[in-house]
């Protein structure tokens, strides 16, 4: 006979640990175990019964895994947490004996990130800890890339310092440059709650969420210590990710970035990329080029300025404004061809040119022949960020927008698409005073449109790239009613509703005779009111008697039921319910003329059509309780765990599928009234 | 100005005693113990008052003191010590010398400035009343005919153990002597006798004295003698010592110099013959490697040269961190089982479009409905919306907070792995043979018998197949043809006692029907057109047989007396006896089940609340009446007969026994588990036994395998009242709830001992009203058709095939 076991000494008790505990034994204050909680990934664990593992109480309390703790107690960090602390009493000492001088020394040494937006401390080996693999590293990139994105939205305050903004702001780019050079973006969705990105890379999905570019409002308790917490992890995870993608396709990291650059706005194109062999450096230096030359060929400049030529003659324009504009242009086209570009075997020059060496089927250079201009009203950075990613080299946009256009003029006639997000101003634009004013302003007249171009809305691109094709211009036309944008991230499943797919094949048999009936009644409403009505309240008696019928089969008192009953001896249930649906139909349309003192109309006046279609619901019902019948039957014998797991997953379905109705209902509805509309 | 002034004086004042102070330091301090009140005016009896107020100046003193800052203190106390300026405390001068005019005028400067120096209680006026009463001088004429006050002469009660009083003393307290200078005296005595001066050689001797300094010779002059003061070498060594704070007395010299024993003391010749050893001479390899270390160090660059702290700080602040390949000798792990990776977030439906489909968007009601919920009870925290253009669509309010919330997700909730199975529920449900196959099994009603008042209790179906027997609340028994639904015969029986069950002999050669009502049980022979003269007669003979053994008293003999027989057996009356009711046994308490044993002459009744007889076994043909159970283990519900062997089931809350009848042994105990059971059939092949309870779960029991039940049925929602297996054949069974159905069930037990029975639930009946929650009652099978009767709470019992 072995000891007797003592409660709460092996078991499930041992395996866990309350918060408290944890904090007690590693010595630690909570908001410390909370960061090593974040960094380290230690998460609480629920029990499976909370009674044995905690002292029979049933308190509700955290619990973790001792493992967990355990493992914990060897972290290298856990000693800087400690001389932190340290350092803090001695701060706190000197303070209060007054001695300022000797606590701002130790001040100095104090590791205040908050301050420097950088702590003493790095987190590399905790990142190589919990993801031994760089797959492993991709596969937890979602988060991480939708809050970096955030905090590099955010405006700064003493909890976000502007340097942590300024430095998730750099990952960012930096990443979003790697998806550009390599491809890799694959669909991108705008949703009300900001615009949704999915990239592949290395076969590894990843979606993250960029919000709008908006103040964001920062609702109550929102504890920004924590977020970041978690925002300094995820800056160390995405450097060593962005090292391993740029040096993966031969990109030096971190790239030049160009401070005056970015301080004029022009975020990704402040960044210049270099190759990774020294020797060749100063030849492969790499920005975000518009796809040009130094100097613009003379052949390409000449054929442009032709081009230019004949547009002004149609633009009927004055001479002096011509040249000066020309001049412009120049100056515009110089500008910023400074940056290098020898990789690109971009024939320059923009669409004049016939460009035979790409492929149009290839998604990833579906905007490679187009030039872009971005109006001043659309959102440039995703515009920017995803032509680039689909193979547009040259992106011009309005001066407002920041630096880094390939042009900032609106009339540069190399552009080929404009994406414009304003209405169609509807005031009659008056033919006879644009003379002057033209030419004073030199600007288009509010409706005005360059020859030669598509102007399209900026949902046409997203629609472009989540089909992999370009989309009819004409439906994203400005001030057309746009097309719905649908989320290219939900995988069609058997059974479920598919909005881009037609009604007719989704919807269930009830639902298209119900529809049919409703399209025959209606039909028939039109043609004759008064029968109609009747039909409908022969339906609802009809409908009244079936209800009494699976109430108390057999209720009613009469003789001639139960004749009847007797009549039909060994015939299936159903078929007797229809008989006597039929007869007390009959019955009670013989009482309803009685009392109307007509003769019995024995010439139903129901379509034959519309009646067959009642045959068949009523046929369908009959089957649907069948069914309900068998599936009681096997329900009964099932265990008790059995049944209420399947009770669950009916619950489960029967919901969606409710759903999904009510999403066809409606559709069907919409349809309707359309229909009714254009008619 | 006077303000001024007082603050001089006061300066003076102060300076005074710091030069008292410095006096009292030296030599003099035996004598300045004995002049100590300085302030003369004030007479010198009152020493109490005296000290009283100068310890109140000396207080005020200090606070003044500290009003002035201490340099100027230092700086006074200077110019004090330089300045010959005469101190005002020499009050008593006002009447000795009233040719010094200039310190009576001083004084007089003084008079009005006191107030503000002394605290304000100490008022002079007060003191001359005092002066007045109490004097101790006498007034005499001088030679010049003024008032000369003469006072007494003092003797000085020395009664301490002062050793210093033995020379005259000089009492002109802490002043300077030379103020006397221009006089022949030097002071006063106690007594206020001048002290003379001492003769003193001219200047010449002094010069001479001076340059031959005698022995001891100090240059002072003793103010107590005004001789000059010589000291001997001893005292003057004591004074060195005395000011260098070292120990006065003559003791051994604290500091000697140090004895160098060893280290001073040059050996001749080495103490050890040893050689040398080398690392006197070679140098230390220990220090080469820590020097090559820091070297080292220096050229990797790990040391650097000192930079002043703020550089330091500043170049820190611009260091870019640095990347570098984490993951350049990567070797995946197996996962860890223990660890659950954070679920993803669900991508974006059509739902949360900027620009969604129109039938996503809500209506008008489900908008409603979404605001009025709790903002946690909502199940999207998005309402769908539509914007007609991209730069409409403002900013999400709330997704700094969703970010925060993944957060604490991700760090504060507990995972757990679910398994979510996905598969089709169906796959779930047994499968199931189609009831068509299993046929023939009653699936319609056929017949309602419908006459009873109140509840039907009980039905049975006579042995041939011909006749319903039905009992009912209304405490009639009635006889109904099967097929038509005509009843034949009716009779009242006992009152307004409701009969609780009938139940037909189950041979086919008599015609005998037993209803219990109440606490008795009656035996008759209904009229139907099925009975013939000759089954009527074998009827009326099976019942009468008895009453040949009931006469012979062989029961009666074997009670004790006056106890009561278990059973009674008698005639009912003519009124029943006419309607063909023939038997009437009375027992102790209400039956309230009846079970024939196969062969007829042997019924067993049931009387749950009967006690110890709850249970009795009637035999016919003796009208005898037996309690088989002294006691029994909880309350019996019901009773039954093996169909085969002679064993007797009974029934009680929570469990079922078997008896062997011939061993009078307990066989078995069957354990349903259920909580309450209601009733039990017994399967004809005797082996398996089917039990439905009150909490609604109908029981499967093979004999044979366990006591625990094979298969457990749920098909209904409330009780189950009855359970009966078709006897003619026919492998069903059937079960009637208060739920006002009754499920049929193909329940097949094959030859083959090793095969389970084959269970399969086929039809549901539904047609009995529920009355006071009360469905069906009792059901009954056709002894060879598949047809079943139930008998409702609604008053009808109903025929189904």
């Amino acid at each position: 006979m072995g000891k007797a076991k003592k409660k709460g000494k092996s078991g499930a008790a041992r395996n866990y640990m309350t918060r408290t505990q944890a904090v007690k034994k590693l010595q630690l204050s909570l908001p410390d175990f909370r960061k090593l909680c974040i960094w380290k990934g230690i998460y609480p664990r629920e029990p499976r019964d909370r009674r044995k593992v905690n002292k029979s109480a049933t308190a509700s309390t955290t619990f973790y895994y001792t493992k967990d703790i355990q493992y914990l107690l060897h972290e290298p960090l856990l000693q800087k947490f400690r001389e932190q602390k340290a350092l803090e009493k001695k701060i706190s000492r000197a303070l209060g004996r007054g001695d300022v001088s000797n606590a701002a020394r130790l001040e100095r040494n104090a590791n205040l990130p908050e301050k420097t937006g950088k702590p003493r401390y790095t987190l590399n080996h905790i990142i190589r800890e919990r993801y031994p693999t760089f797959q492993d590293a991709l596969r937890d990139l979602d988060d991480c890339l939708s809050m970096l994105f955030l905090f590099a939205n955010l405006p700064s305050t003493t909890a976000v310092p502007a340097k942590m903004i300024a430095r998730c702001e750099r990952l960012c780019h930096e990443f979003q440059h790697y998806l550009i050079v390599t491809h890799s973006l694959r669909k991108s969705f705008l949703s009300i709650k900001g615009i949704y990105y999915q990239a592949n890379i290395q076969g590894e999905d990843i979606l993250w969420l960029v919000p709008y570019k908006f103040n964001q409002r920062i609702v109550g308790d929102v504890d920004f210590r924590i977020m970041g917490t978690f925002v300094e992890f995820y800056m160390t995870l995405l450097g060593f990710v962005n090292y391993r993608l740029y040096t993966s396709i031969g990109l030096k990291y971190p790239p030049k970035f160009d401070q005056v650059k970015d301080d004029q706005g022009a975020e990704l194109a402040a960044f210049s990329l270099e190759g990774l062999n020294l020797a060749s450096q100063n030849g492969e230096q790499k920005a975000i080029t518009n796809g040009e030359e130094h100097g613009p060929d003379p052949k390409v400049q000449a054929e442009v300025d032709k081009l230019v030529a004949k547009l002004r003659e149609e633009e009927q324009q004055a001479n002096g404004d011509k040249t000066d504009e020309k001049g412009e242009e120049n100056e515009g086209d110089d500008k910023p061809s400074d940056a290098i570009d020898k990789f690109e075997p971009v024939a320059p020059g923009g669409d004049v040119l016939p460009q035979p060496s790409y492929s149009s089927s290839d998604p990833s250079q579906l905007f490679a022949n187009f030039t872009f201009f971005l109006s001043r009203e659309t959102p440039r950075q995703p515009l920017e960020f995803i032509l680039r990613a689909f193979g547009c080299k040259r992106i011009g946009w309005d001066a407002v927008l920041g630096e880094g256009a390939f042009t900032t003029d609106e009339s540069d006639p190399r552009i080929t698409h404009q994406i414009i997000d304003r209405p169609v101003i509807r005031a009659a634009v008056s033919e006879d005073g644009d003379g002057e004013d033209n030419q004073t302003s030199q600007k288009l007249a509010p409706n005005g449109r360059y020859p030669g171009r598509i102007y399209v809305q900026p949902q046409w691109v997203w629609d472009s790239i989540n089909d992999e094709e370009l989309k009819p211009p004409e439906l994203y036309a400005p001030g057309a009613q746009l097309p719905p944008h649908l989320s290219p991230f939900v995988k069609p499943t058997q059974g479920q509703y598919d909005p881009t797919k037609p009604l007719e094949e989704q919807q269930t048999e009830a639902e298209a005779l119900e529809a049919e009936l409703e399209d025959a009644q209606a039909q028939q409403e039109g043609s004759d009111e008064e029968s109609g009505s009747e039909v409908e309240n022969d339906m609802s008696v009809a409908s009244d008697e079936e209800d009494e019928q699976e109430d108390d089969f057999g209720g009613f008192s009469d003789e001639d039921e139960e004749q009847s009953d007797e009549g039909s001896e060994e015939g299936d249930e159903e078929e007797d319910d229809d008989e006597e649906e039929e007869a007390t139909l009959e019955r009670q349309r013989e009482l309803e003329a009685e009392l109307a003192g007509k003769a019995v109309s024995k010439g139903k006046p129901l379509d034959p059509k519309v009646k067959a279609k009642l045959e068949a619901k009523k046929a369908l019902e009959r089957k649907k309780k069948q069914e309900a019948e068998e599936l009681e039957r096997a329900k009964g014998m099932l265990s008790k765990k059995k049944r209420k797991l399947f009770e669950q997953m009916q619950y489960s379905n029967a919901k969606k599928n409710a759903e999904d109705a009510k999403l066809r209902a409606k559709r069907r509805r919409i349809e309707k009234e359309m229909a009714a509309k254009k008619a | 100005m006077g303000s001024k002034i007082v603050e001089k004086k006061r300066k003076s004042r102060d300076s005074d005693s710091e030069s008292d102070n410095e006096l009292g330091d030296g030599l003099f301090d035996g004598v300045l113990s004995q002049s100590e009140d300085e302030e003369d005016y004030i007479p010198s009896s009152e020493v109490d008052e005296d000290d009283d107020d100068d310890a109140d100046e000396s207080a005020s003193e200090d606070s003044d003191d500290s009003n002035d800052s201490e340099d100027d203190e230092v700086e006074e106390d200077d110019e004090a010590l330089l300045s010959d300026e005469i101190p005002s405390e020499g009050e008593s001068e006002k009447d000795q010398d009233l040719a010094e005019s200039k310190e009576s005028k001083q004084d007089q400067d003084k008079e009005p400035s006191e107030p503000e120096i002394l605290e304000p209680f100490v008022d002079p006026p007060r003191k001359e009343d005092e002066e007045l009463e109490d004097r101790n001088y006498r007034i005499e004429k001088d030679a010049n005919g003024g008032i000369r006050y003469v006072y007494d002469e003092i003797d000085p009660v020395y009664d301490s153990d002062d050793t210093d009083y033995n020379v005259p003393v000089n009492t002109i307290g802490n002043i300077p002597l030379s103020f006397y200078d221009s006089y022949p005296h030097i002071g006063y005595d106690i007594n206020g006798k001048k002290i003379m001066r001492p003769a003193t050689g001219d200047a010449l001797q002094n010069l001479l004295d001076s340059i031959e300094v005698p022995e001891g010779w100090t240059g002072l002059t003793d103010p107590n003698t005004g001789k000059p003061l010589n000291l001997s070498r001893d005292e003057l060594e004591l004074i060195r010592k005395v000011q260098q704070g070292l120990i006065p007395d003559d003791v051994e010299d604290p500091y000697p110099d140090t004895v160098e024993w060893f280290t001073s003391v040059e050996e001749k010749m080495p103490l050890s013959a040893a050689p040398e050893p080398k690392r006197r001479f070679i140098p230390s390899k220990n220090e080469a490697k820590q020097i090559m270390k820091l070297v080292r160090a220096i050229r990797e660059g790990r040391i650097l040269p000192y930079k002043p702290p703020e550089e330091r700080e500043r170049e820190e602040l611009e260091k870019e961190e640095e990347f570098y390949d984490l993951w350049q000798n990567e070797e995946p792990q197996p996962p860890n089982p223990m660890h659950i990776p954070a679920p993803k977030l669900p991508p974006p439906g059509y739902d949360l479009s900027y620009n969604p489909p129109p039938e996503y968007l809500p209506t008008k009601e489900e908008r409603e409905e979404w605001e009025k919920m709790d903002p946690e009870d909502r199940e999207k925290d998005y309402l769908p919306t539509k914007y007609d253009s991209l730069r409409k669509v403002p900013a999400w309010g709330n997704f700094v907070k969703e970010r925060f919330e993944r957060c604490m997700d991700l760090y504060l909730a507990p995972r757990v792995r679910k398994n979510r199975l996905n598969i089709d529920p169906n796959s779930l449900l047994p499968k199931l043979p189609s009831p068509d196959e299993l046929k023939p099994f009653p699936t319609v009603q056929q017949t309602i018998f419908r006459g009873h008042e109140g509840r039907v209790r009980s039905v049975a179906i006579d042995p041939t197949g011909v006749a319903l027997a039905t009992g009912g609340d209304d405490g009639t028994v009635r006889v109904w043809e099967l097929l038509t639904g005509r009843q034949v015969w009716s009779v009242k029986l006992n009152g307004d006692e409701a009969v609780n069950t009938v139940r037909w002999r189950p041979t086919k050669d008599t015609f005998i029907l037993a209803a219990a009502a109440g606490e008795d049980i009656f035996l008759m022979i209904p009229t139907h057109p099925s009975v013939t003269p000759a089954l009527d007669q074998a009827s009326r003979d099976i019942l009468n047989a008895g009453f040949g053994h009931a006469t012979n008293g062989k029961q009666q003999a074997n009670l004790p007396p006056g106890k009561e027989p278990p059973g009674k057996w008698a005639r009912p009356g003519t009124r029943l006896e006419d309607e063909g009711v023939l038997l009437r046994i009375t027992v102790r308490s209400t039956i309230k089940a009846i079970s024939w044993h196969r062969r007829g002459d042997h019924f067993a009744t049931v009387s749950p609340s009967g006690q110890r007889s709850s249970v009795a076994i009637h035999t016919l043909s003796k009208h005898l009446t037996q309690i088989p159970f002294r006691k029994l283990n909880g309350l019996a519900q019901t009773a039954s007969f093996h169909p085969l062997r002679p064993l007797f089931f009974v029934a009680t809350q929570r469990s079922i026994r078997c008896y062997d009848l011939q061993k009078l042994e307990l066989v078995k105990i069957v354990q349903p588990g259920a909580k309450w059971i209601s009733s039990f059939d017994v399967h004809p092949g005797g082996d398996n036994l089917v039990v439905g309870s009150y909490d609604k779960r109908l029981l499967w029991h093979d004999l044979d395998l366990s006591n625990r039940p094979y298969k457990t049925m749920r098909f209904h929602t409330e009780a189950i009242r009855a359970v009966r297996f078709h006897k003619g054949g026919l492998p069903l069974f059937a079960d009637a709830s208060d739920d006002g159905s009754l499920q049929i069930f193909h329940g097949k037990v094959p030859n083959d001992q090793l095969e389970n029975p084959t269970i399969v639930p086929v039809k549901m009946l539904k047609g009995h009203k529920v009355v006071n929650k009360l469905g069906v009652l009792d059901i009954d099978w056709h002894p060879r058709e598949p047809w079943c009767v139930s008998a409702g709470a609604d008053g009808t019992a109903r025929l189904w095939m």
